[in-house]
């Protein structure tokens, strides 16, 4: 168990540094931008004195811009510090619905660059106990394989449903997806956090389907 | 007569904003939001410069530079990053990207690249910087590489 608890927590470091990767990636864009602005704005002031009349219309529309930089930039650092911080979260009562958006968002950008769009199914809520980060880990790695085989336009919808004392959650792909192969690489590089979640990994290829099968409640 | 530039970059308000600030300073450039848009004009059209986002959907930059090298040869190719790591730029340079520069960047610098750029494609061919090869008598790496890294060094040092 202290092995698979040190494989685990290896897995989580390789996530953590993938999505602060990411993160860091898009932080920067949009500071370029912020960037391109404000030398615009200089370029502008430089032309106007040189007789070239400012326009305030123009103005407005690069103080706009700087202001949606901005506020994109500051919605990636409140993802990047949940994330932070939910690394160190303990066993809670939390929604698969809750889990499935914020995994999604992480993922977005890297989904985005393959040709994968990530979607919630409605009306899904399933609440359950776990470690979120654990849960959203091994979520990671189904969708890593998924976009390791992407040719593009691809959707993967994922869902949870009630069954008894488990929650099974779904990551629906499209019908030409080579679900078993991306179970089998699943079940043998998230081992550790399969067992952490003491959870089953299952596939249904008519359905293209990846299912997680993991306890309502969990006991350490 | 101005220079002549292809702009990739899938962020369509960096795309924007870039283009309007190498305008101002007379320059022709085409913007686009895909490698793949990008082929089809530069088989048809003379650039001076391709500036190319190195992460983009569909093929990012390495692979389009790989085309573009394919399609031209001495296509000047400079890449920006927000992602900078050492393996990448060195890929790049070895790839013939005529240089790597990491977002955000310096106006001053890129158009100094630019036009750098401009001058290596019309210098005389089997010129050593047309080619944009690591020289085989070079002690290791090519200039623009080692700027590369030495500039992420500086950053880590200060971090």
């Amino acid at each position: 168990m202290i092995r698979f608890q040190g494989t685990a927590n290896t897995l989580g470091l390789l996530f953590c540094g993938t999505m602060t990767a990411s993160m860091s990636h898009e932080i920067k864009n949009a500071l370029a931008i912020v960037n391109e602005n404000a030398g615009l704005l200089a370029d502008l002031v430089a032309l106007a004195e040189k007789g070239r009349p400012l326009n305030p219309e123009r103005l407005k529309a690069l103080a706009a811009d700087i202001s949606r930089q901005v506020q994109r930039a500051d919605s990636i650092v409140s993802r990047l510090n949940r994330f932070a911080h939910s690394a160190g979260q303990p066993i809670t009562t939390t929604s698969t619905r809750e889990i499935f958006e914020f995994t999604a968002a992480l993922a977005a950008r890297m989904a985005a660059m393959k040709g994968v769009t990530i979607t919630v199914a409605e009306d899904n809520t399933v609440l359950m106990q776990a470690r979120p980060f654990i849960v959203e880990n091994l979520l990671w790695i189904c969708l890593k394989h998924l976009f390791a085989v992407s040719t593009g336009n691809q959707t993967v919808q994922l869902g949870a449903e009630n069954a008894d004392s488990h929650v099974i959650i779904g990551l629906q792909f499209a019908a030409s997806t080579p679900v078993e192969e991306i179970g089998k690489l699943v079940t043998q590089e998230g081992q550790p956090l399969i067992i952490a979640l003491q959870a089953d990994v299952s596939t249904d290829a008519q359905r293209s389907l990846i299912r997680l099968t993991l306890p309502k409640k969990f006991e350490e | 007569m101005s220079v002549k530039v292809l702009l990739i970059d899938d962020d369509q308000d960096f795309l924007a904003i870039l283009s309007e600030r190498l305008m101002i300073r007379d320059m022709d450039v085409t913007t686009v939001s895909s490698a793949v848009e990008a082929f089809s004009l530069v088989e048809s059209r003379p650039y001076d410069a391709i500036i190319l986002d190195l992460q983009m959907p569909e093929m990012d930059g390495l692979q389009a530079l790989e085309r573009f090298k394919a399609i031209n040869p001495n296509l000047q190719v400079i890449l920006l990053t927000g992602h900078a790591t050492v393996a990448k730029g060195v890929q790049a340079m070895k790839l013939g990207a005529a240089d790597v520069l990491e977002k955000p960047v310096d106006i001053r610098v890129l158009t100094e690249k630019i036009k750098k750029t401009q001058m290596q494609k019309n210098s005389g061919p089997g010129s050593e910087e047309k080619n944009n090869t690591v020289p085989s008598s070079a002690p290791g790496l090519s200039g623009s590489i080692s700027r590369f890294i030495q500039g992420i060094q500086k950053r880590c040092k200060k971090s």
